[in-house]
Order: structure tokens, then sequence, then C-alpha cells
């Protein structure tokens, strides 16, 4: 079977622009510098200062050693230590191994003892530690913008909790993030007895509410839900993002591939069907998918339920523009596989939608086994209209008093609140801020938000598993935490988060307090304190909330969708974030609008255009991006961008979205026009960046196919697309042998690779890999050591499928860079690493143009220079900060085998597998990457390797890549075969 | 017509095929020598702060290295000491004298010693004590006899070409995990001794990984 791949709609139409663009290594100016002189020219200037400069570096630098006065108690100088700690994440907790290096924390990785990462993480997670060494964070809690301390803030709050206290609080208000955390639920719950006429309002701009509301419906009251992919034969998402935007996507991802990883190993494999408008990436790994709009997803949920034969429905309901052969098909799959099947609606679906999905799921037996209930025990749920209320009571002056436990409305909050305008009618306002973003620069007074890395905390996981949040290091700049906060306005005393967390933990703990306390610190979870499941008793009316929740269905779609990066804009100063490409679209730095290849022609815009989108009265201008496998009519829009307020890597990139956000429809709504500007707004995209020109780079097969009879061994391997005929090979070099020590290898397997990118981020983060910019990014000069590529094929104005497939260095045996590099700075290792050797680099550049992977990258500006020092603290101690001129590339983090050979030599024992993971497999959810001693018959990646889906990219070229993959299995439903668009 | 050259002209042809043989070979030992680390890093002997003597310390009181570079066997780095491992004694030993007023000042008022790095390696490479010590590689092989040393001074060239000599060849350089601070020993006569007493051969790598990252 061959299918036809492609990256981009620009590589189909193959202008000659994009040629061009393709079939040069470096696009064109690459060597110009920005200001408009050529390097030539530049050369000639610097020479001869050059020339003179170079003898004053014979002078020996004389470098200081800072030894400690007192040295801190078990740290040892050059020794990472590790700790436990959690990242909560809305009512969410990661439970997180923090890698910290004389004190400052440099790696983050997920905690395999905790539920919610099982070892694994996200690129949130991995992120988060640069938004510890935030520069742009605020510095000072500040009055009206002057500077002030804490102290003076507890005599402030003195004085009003006094005023405050005399009419029970009734002119005081909070507003939070939803938590779940049984410090802050015990807190809020004593400044409500403190407090009875408190008025309290929880608001997530990306929320769970419409979930909830529909579970409360149901169960009849307060439960949330937790879903076992592993469990799962088949899985039908309607317009929902679980393995992506989802919170808890690190549990998902891990499940949903265990459930992919069975397959390939004769059990049985899921299926996963999604229904949905906007591309997302569980979308992408679906074996089915229908284009649908997000509003007609409640139709689709009845005419479902009906086939299903749910109580309560009756008939056969059709749903227009849906094909029902599709519906009859995944109704069929479903009822053959009760108890084994789940159906997830997404978190913007109505109530309603929620409510007969769960009913659904408990019609098929599912409930228990594929997905179960429990309580939201400890958390403070997002409440729209909690947040109107408030606003209202702003807005007539009722409230004197407002205090913002993090969060950051005046962005976020619906934009009929005008909540800028709500805050203004309000005399105390006090907002606790990361940076002093567009609330805090509106409150009298902002508070500095700590971070996690830096905060005392607890927090209850889905599931209900408890964790403390431990501090890494002393806030940096003095940052206090809501537990803080919240204890002050409590007791009107000025205590530590850590006295106030371990009050809470002492009912929890009971007797014996300080050996338990710090068993949980060191686990990083209680054990044993998951919560109890609850069986919900469906009612019959569910489906009744269907038909009012089916709204109109004219004109274009309007789709409010988290950024997979930034989600709500809490994470937009973070750089390694904003480079991250989006999975789908490949973009870097911005969030246009999304139009499929139909709307786009229909509206006749094409990539950059800038449009001006109307939208129930309001306006906003933002360019047009084109990703096919968007429905027919949707124009989604990312939010989180165009922050203003929020430092000098995020304020001003992209485009506010949330200017057109109203509350009445925080998800999707119609009503939606655009028109074009005739303008134009340059897009950062890499989906054509290293092209490998339509070889045979991602391979796939069905799941029929690779179970097909071992007799026809041939066709079998020829359907996995795996080669024919192995080429003959013939190498003009001695080969090289590696049949002594160790020998690394790789594999990536296609079929469990979600392309979520956390691999990128560790990457990252374990090597100092720098960030260029959207400027630098549109030159191809992104420095990424590990990229996703992103392959569609199918018809582009139709329902493309998508490949993902992780890049990063091959590490061939037969290495064409090192062959071409004058200076030998890139040569081979006895282990099979191709290694890079920074100070013998010359930046000929002659390497990367050999590499037919396109997977090295080099620094044409020295793009750590201008790092606050700040950021320093961030850098992994154990990898070279690389300079301007020098290529680099993935090295296998050379520095973790390293270390593991280095600490197993001093146990004097054997290295064995496991004891080197590379960061890109440490952070993978999904478990798709091995690593290890390809020598060692045993070991998880040569029998990996020996897996008969095992592929090499390129083999052809006789390079011997030491990196290999595992082709993509899909399966599809035989009823449906190929998906219908 | 007179000769335009005097006779010892004559001598000329001689003198330059000398000055040609001779002026590169000079040039290329010049270079060979003053541009290596044996002359711009051999002999680096900083004033630190407080002129702390390792001959007094070491040679004659008998302190082990590891009472003060205590990280030496864990870490990749051996740690200079904190202040309070100074004051551990001149607490009691010398507190007044004159000499030792930085230290009691930094113990006081917690700010830090500055001491001066004498040896220095390149950033990009990235050398590991703990592995070091565990292979038997004494101390006094890379830094001499630092028990006979008033202020210290860096011995060896610290070059690449000076790693490689011996992890090529470790063997010279290894001794029992035990001795290795020990700046006197010697190595027993028989080898077969020797070789009980080292046990498992090493195995130091000699590629640009085993460093560089």
């Amino acid at each position: 079977m061959s299918r036809e791949y492609w990256r981009s709609l620009a590589q189909i139409e193959d202008l000659p622009e994009y040629r061009a663009a393709l079939e040069r290594e470096f696009p064109e100016g690459a060597s110009e510098l920005p200001e408009g002189m050529t390097r030539r020219e530049m050369m000639m200037l610097v020479g001869a200062s050059l020339s003179l400069a170079g003898l004053t570096a014979c002078r020996r630098p004389v470098e200081e050693i800072v030894p400690y006065v007192a040295p801190p108690e078990e740290v040892v100088p050059g020794v990472p230590r590790y700790y436990a700690t959690t990242m909560p994440f809305r009512r969410s907790a990661y439970g997180l191994i923090v890698e910290s290096h004389e004190g400052r924390p440099t790696k983050i990785e997920g905690n395999p003892a905790h539920p919610s990462t099982l070892g694994g993480s996200s690129t949130r997670v991995q992120a988060s530690v640069l938004g510890l060494y935030d520069p742009d964070r605020s510095q000072s809690i500040r009055l009206k913008g002057a500077r002030k301390s804490w102290n003076d803030f507890v005599m402030a709050w003195g004085e009003l909790s006094k005023a405050h206290a005399a009419d029970g609080g009734a002119r005081l208000a909070v507003l939070s993030e939803s938590f779940s955390s049984p410090t802050l639920a015990r807190l809020a719950s004593e400044l409500r007895t403190r407090f009875p006429k408190l008025q309290w309002a929880t608001y997530d701009a990306v929320s769970d509410e419409n979930r909830l509301a529909g579970l409360r419906q149901v169960v009849g009251r307060d439960v949330d839900l937790m879903l076992r992919f592993d469990q799962a034969a088949v899985i039908l998402c309607l317009d929902a993002d679980p393995l992506l935007t989802d919170p808890e996507t690190i549990r998902h991802a891990r499940g949903f591939a265990d459930g992919r990883r069975a397959g390939t190993t004769g059990g049985t494999m899921n299926r996963l069907y999604a229904v949905e408008g906007v591309y997302s990436l569980t979308g992408a790994m679906a074996d089915h998918r229908l284009r649908l709009e997000s509003r007609q997803i409640a139709a689709f949920t009845a005419a479902l339920a009906a086939r299903l034969g749910a109580p309560g429905t009756s008939g056969q309901v059709d749903v227009p523009g849906v094909d029902q052969r599709w519906l009859d098909a995944v109704a069929k799959d479903l009822l053959a596989n009760r108890g084994k099947s789940l159906i997830i609606a997404g978190e913007r679906q109505p109530a309603g939608v929620h409510a007969a999905v769960c009913a659904l799921n408990a019609h098929l037996g599912n409930t228990g086994k594929t997905v179960s209930y429990r309580e939201t025990k400890d958390a403070a749920l997002s409440s729209l209209s909690s947040l109107t209320a408030l606003v209202s009571a702003m807005n007539s002056g009722a409230v004197q008093t407002l205090m913002i436990l993090g969060g950051n409305p005046v962005f976020d909050a619906p934009a009929d609140l005008d909540f800028a305008m709500a805050m203004s009618k309000v005399p105390h306002t006090i907002a606790l801020g990361h940076t002093v973003d567009e609330t805090s620069s509106r409150a009298e007074w902002h508070i500095p938000h700590a971070h996690y890395l830096e905060s005392w905390g607890d927090a209850r996981a889905v599931g209900g598993t408890l964790s403390v949040v431990q501090p890494l290091i002393l806030p940096l700049f003095g940052g206090r935490t809501p537990v803080e906060v919240l204890g002050l306005m409590v007791g009107d005393k000025d205590r530590p988060g850590y006295d106030i967390v371990r009050d809470t933990w002492k009912t929890i703990l009971g007797a014996e307090f300080d050996s338990k306390w710090n068993r949980v610190l060191h686990d990083g979870l209680l054990a044993g304190s998951e919560l109890t499941e609850v069986v919900p008793v469906v009612k019959g009316e569910s489906f009744a909330e269907l038909a009012r929740a089916t709204g109109s269905s004219s004109g274009l779609e309007i789709v409010f969708v988290p950024s997979p990066s930034l989600h709500d804009g809490r994470f937009a100063n973070d750089a390694w974030l904003q480079e991250l490409p989006d999975p789908l679209t490949k973009l870097t730095w911005d969030n246009p609008a999304l139009v499929s290849p139909k709307t786009a022609e229909m509206l006749s815009v094409v990539n950059e255009d800038l449009v001006r989108l109307d939208y129930g009265g309001r306006s906003l201008e933002l360019p047009v991006w084109i990703l096919p496998g968007m429905a027919d009519g949707v124009v989604a829009l990312t939010l989180g961008y165009g922050r203003q307020r929020v430092g000098r890597i995020g304020a001003g990139v992209g485009f506010d979205t949330f200017k057109v956000r109203a509350s009445k429809a925080p998800g999707f709504d119609s009503g939606v026009t655009l028109s074009k500007l005739g303008r134009k707004y340059p897009l950062s995209a890499t989906q054509d960046h290293g092209s490998m020109e339509g070889r045979p780079i991602v391979r796939e097969s069905t799941l029929t196919e690779l179970r097909s009879p071992k007799e026809e061994e041939g066709e079998r391997r020829s359907a996995l697309g795996v080669f024919e005929e192995k080429p003959e090979h013939f190498s003009l070099w001695n080969p090289h042998t590696y049949d002594k020590g160790h020998q690394w290898g790789m594999t990536i397997d296609l079929n469990t690779c979600i392309g979520c990118n956390a691999c990128m981020v560790a990457c990252q983060s374990e090597n100092n890999v720098p960030v260029v910019g959207k400027d630098q990014v549109s030159r191809q000069r992104e420095m990424h050591w590990l990229r996703v590529d992103r392959y569609f094929s199918g018809e582009p104005s139709g329902n493309p499928e998508v490949v993902f497939q992780p890049v990063p260095c091959m590490q061939c045996e037969d290495a064409p860079c090192e062959q071409v590099c004058p200076v030998a700075a890139t040569v081979h290792d006895g282990e099979g690493l191709n290694v890079m050797v920074y100070n013998r680099c010359i930046g000929t550049r002659y390497c990367s143009n050999n590499c037919p992977y396109k997977v090295r990258h080099f620094n044409f500006y020295n793009f750590t220079k201008d790092t606050p020092d700040i950021l320093k603290l961030a850098m992994n101690p154990d990898v070279t900060v690389r300079s301007r001129g020098v290529m680099e590339k993935c090295s296998y983090c050379v520095q973790r085998i390293n270390r593991a050979k280095i600490d197993t030599k001093l146990a004097g024992r054997e290295l064995r597998d496991g004891d080197v993971r590379t960061a890109c497999q440490q952070a993978c959810p999904a478990s798709a990457i091995e690593f290890g001693d390809i020598r060692d018959a045993s070991s998880r990646v040569a029998k990996a390797k020996a897996d008969p889906r095992n592929y090499a990219l390129l083999e052809e070229l006789n390079t011997k890549p030491r990196t290999t993959y595992l082709s993509k299995v899909r399966n599809p439903n035989p009823d449906l075969e190929r998906a219908t668009s | 017509m007179g000769q335009i050259f005097p006779s010892s002209w004559n001598k000329l042809p001689l003198i330059a095929a000398i000055a040609v043989v001779l002026g590169p070979t000079l040039a290329t030992a010049g270079v060979w020598y003053y541009f290596s680390p044996w002359y711009t890093d051999v002999g680096y002997s900083p004033v630190q702060p407080v002129p702390y003597s390792h001959r007094l310390h070491v040679g004659e009181l008998g302190l082990d290295c590891r009472y003060c570079h205590a990280s030496v066997e864990t870490s990749n780095i051996a740690n200079i000491p904190p202040t309070q491992t100074c004051m551990n004694c001149h607490l009691t030993v010398k507190k007044d004298s004159a000499l030792l007023a930085p230290i009691r000042d930094s113990a006081q008022s917690g700010r830090p010693m500055h001491w001066i790095r004498v040896h220095k390696l390149p950033d990009y490479a990235y050398f590991t004590h703990r592995a070091h010590i565990g292979a038997g590689i004494g101390c006094v092989s890379c830094h001499g006899r630092i028990d006979q040393m008033e202020r210290v001074t860096q011995m060896m060239p610290l070059s690449m070409g000076w790693c490689l000599d011996c992890h090529r060849n470790p063997t010279p350089n290894r001794r029992p995990v035990s001795e290795v601070t020990n700046m006197r020993w010697t190595p027993p006569r028989d080898v077969r001794v020797l070789a009980a007493q080292l046990g498992r051969p090493v195995n130091p790598p000699t590629e640009c990984s085993g460093c560089h990252r």
C-alpha cells in the first residue's frame, strides 16, 4: 500500500518558491546579519581588530571559588539531589521529582509513584522550571504601583478585616481559580465562618464547569470522572481532546498508549473514534475521525443514544451532514464492547451532552470499568455564574474589598462582563499575581504570587490521591502563596505556609505525625488516600437536555480552544512554550484563526491574510491559517495569546481572542463573520523545515495487515511499509565495528507517539537548548535538537489523517556528517555515538548540508548572550552552553550516559538496562521511546528493534541509523474502513 | 674593476643555509614550548586571601586531603572547604592570628571566602574527581606534592594531550584506592603484589564523549 504524505498545503501545490526554499539547506540570506550588512563585509571590518583582540585571550582569566560558609546538611557540591513535589494545575495535581543542583531546581520529571504522572510529564510540566526563573516575575508588593513590604500589607489587611468583620463580610469578596487542595479548602471554609456573608467566586477561563454540571444533573451532587483509557477497547471522543489540552493529559496518554501497545504484542488494540470540528491531537490519533461542528455534537449524541438503545430515547434520529453508516458502525462497535468502551465529551460541550454521555457510559456498562466517578473533595469548582454574580455585585458597589487569589480575570474573563470596569468600582482590590499583569496593574494592592517550586501547599489529584507541594527553593522574589494570603485573611496573623499546611495534615495523618509527614514528603504522595468511587444512578431524562442544547447551525461557527502551550495565557512568558510548534499547525509564537481549506476558499483567504472577525458585537483583527482536517465552516480561535502585561517574552505575542469571548458561549457559538482586510501578517511555522522529499519516512499499516499470516512474509513486510527487498548496500568506507562495550540505540514507536511535544521541551531543558524567537524561526534557525514532524495523508480539503514522527539525531553508524567535517568536530565514539565537539567546530555547516535527516542546528548568533543572569540558574550544569558559530545536535544525552557509567563503576556493578534514560524517553507520557544497549539482547530497546515493524529512516542511504522507528498501526473498523470525511 | 663583495661574504651561503635550517626549527620549538600549557600554565601560583599552607597542614600536621576536600570521592568536584571547616580547629588553635582574620570575618558575617582557582580546566571539559579516585589515581598524579607546597602551584599542564597520555595507559598512575591521598606512596617492587592491590583493570575513555558534552 502506498500513501502520499505531505507536510503542508504548499507542498501539495508545489509552487516554485516552495521548491526553492526546500532545496536549500539554509534559507536565502541565512548568512546575512539582520542589519543588512553581509557577513563578508562584517568579516572585512572586524578582521583587523580580531587579530589584535586574539592576543588578549592568552592571559589566563582569574577565576574565584566561593565555598559555603556553613554548608547545608546533605548538600554535596556537584551532586544533584532529587525531591518530590506537586505541580497543581487547575484541579489536577502532577506528582513530580525535581532535580536540584546546590539548591537550584533545574529539571523536572514525573513521579513514577504518583497516579497522575506515572513517571511521565507534559510540555507544561517540563517548561514550568523556566517559569520559576522568569526575570519578569513581580518582585515586590505594590500599593498603587509603589513598592511596599509584606508587613505593610499585613497592617492594611488588619484595618480592612476589622471593618469587614463588623458586618459579617457582606462587602468582602474573594475570586479564586479552581483548586483541589485540603489546606485551601480548609482555609476557605474557615474564612466563610469568619465572614459568613462573604461572596466567593471561582473562575477558570478554560474550565470543566460544563462537565461537572452535567454530572451533577445525573448524580445529584458534585462528582468528577476519571478515565481509564488502558481498560477501553473502543473510545469515542466527542469534541474532546483528552490527550493534549485536558489537564489529565499525562495519565490519559499513558493509558491510551498502553492500549495501542497491547495491540502490537498480540493483545487487543483499542480503537479511537473522534468527532470534532477543530483538528485536535486526539483527532490526529483517531482510527476514524468525523469532522463535525461543535454545535452539532449534541444532535450527534442524541442520534447515537438512539442507536445504542439508551432508555428514554426512541426511534432513529439522523444528524444532517453525517453519514449514517458512520453512526451505525460506531454504535455497533460500542455495543459489541460493553464494559470495554468509553465515550468522552469535550470540556466546551454543554452540560446536557456531558449528562447524556454519563448516561450512555452507564448504559454501556462502562461505569466503574473504563470510567469511574469520585466526589470532588477539598475543591473549588469553576463557576461562570459565580463570576457573573460577583461582577454585578462589584458594579452595583456592593463590594468594598475584592481579593483576587491568583488568576488574571481582566485578561481572561468574558468580554461582556468587562471585569476591568467592574474592578474600578471596588475601593479595595488585592491581586495575587505572578507578574504585574493585566489584573494586578489595575489593583490597589498587588502581591507577587510564589511559583509552585517555592511554595508550601497541598493538592488532591483527580482520583483523590493527596500530595504535598514542597518547595525546592525559597521564593526568589519574595512571592506569597494563596495559602499564606488566605491564612492571613482567616487569622489576621502572618503565618508561614509551612505551618498552615502542616496544621491541615495533622488532622489528615493523625498520630505519629512527623514520621508520616516525612514519608509523604519523601514519596510525594499519601498512600491510600484515593477516594472511593461513586456509582451514579442514571435517570431517564438525561437525553431531554440534548434537544435544548442543540442550537442553530447556520453560518460560520466560532470555537474557542485552549492553547496546547500557553493554555489560557498563564504560561505566556515561558519562551520554551512560545517557541514550541503547535502539534498540528506547527506554528510558533502566534495564534491565527484556524479554518479548513474549503472555508478559506469560500472566504477567499490564504495563509497569513489578515481578517476582521466580527462576533457578538465585538471584533478582532487576526491572521488566518489553513489547517487541513478542520470541519468546514468552523473558525477556531486559540486562547492565551495577546497578553499585554506579562513580560518581555510574551507581551504582544499573538492575538487576544478573549476580547471576543462572551459569557453566553465560552466554548463555541454561531454568528461569526470574517472579512478580508487585504493585509498580510507573517507567521512562523516549522512545518516545511527539514522535509525529506517524499521518501518513505513515516510508515504505517493496519492491525489486520500486521496480523496477516506469516506465509506471505514479503507481502506482509511491504504492508508494514518495511522494504520489500533489502537494498544492496555497498560502502566506500571501511566498516566500523561496534562489537565491544555498550552500543547505544533508540527506538521510537510511531504507534504510541501522540505527538504532544513533551520530549521537545524535556530535551530543551536537559540540554540547554536556546530559544531563538519568531523572526529566527521563520529563517529556519530553530534550535530544537528533537523535532516532531507532522505528516498529513489523504485529501487536503477532506479529512486527512496525521502521523507524528519525533526526529532526534539518528546517530548513524556511517554518519554522512562526519565525512565532510574539515576539522573533525563531529566524530564517532566506540559506543556508536555521533559526538559533536563544540570547541573544534569552526562553523562551515558542511555537516548540516550532508545530513539527510536535517537534525543539525547551527548557532547563527550567540543566542545565550543576552540571557539574564537569573535564567542561567535554569541551565543544566552538566551540558556545555554553546556559543555563536557552533553546530549542535542531539547527543543521546551523553551526560546521562556518563553519569550512569561512573555511578555503576563506583558501585562495582555492570550497567543494567534502564540505568540510562534519555530526557525525551523519561518525559514521554506514552512511553513511546526506548533507549539502551542494543548489544544486550534482553534490553527493551533490543527487543523493540526485533519487532517486525522496526525500520530505519532512509535506510537506502546506508547510514545505518541507531535511532529506528516502529511503524504506526491503525485499527480501522472493518465496517467503515478508511474514514469518511 | 674591483671586487664588489669582500671575501668574507663567501660564508654567506653557509650562514644562510644554517639560518634556513635553524630558524624554523627554533621557531617551532619555541611555539612548541612557550605556547603550551607546560609554559603558560604550569607554575601558576596565585596569592590566596589567606596564606593557607598545605606544607604545614598536610606535610607536617598530617591532615588527610579529605578532611577538607570531603566531596572528592562522591562528587565530580573536590569541594573547597567551607569556612566552618577552618573554624573547627581555629576556634581554639591560633585563634588570634592576624593571618586568619578573613576566615574569622567570614565565619562571623556569613560572607563566603573568595579563593582563587589554581587548577582550571576549560568549561567544555567535564572532569570528575570521583571516577578518578575510584580508579585509584592518586591526588599527587595531577596536583603534585601538595604536602610540600607553601602556596599551591599548578604542577601539571592539565592539557588534553596530558590527560590522554594517562587515559591511554593508566597503570603507571594507579595505586590502591586506600592510598589515593597518600603523598608518599611508592609502588611495591613486586609487580604481582601491585596488580593484586589494584584489582580489576580500569578502562578510561579516550573518546571525545568521555569528557566533552
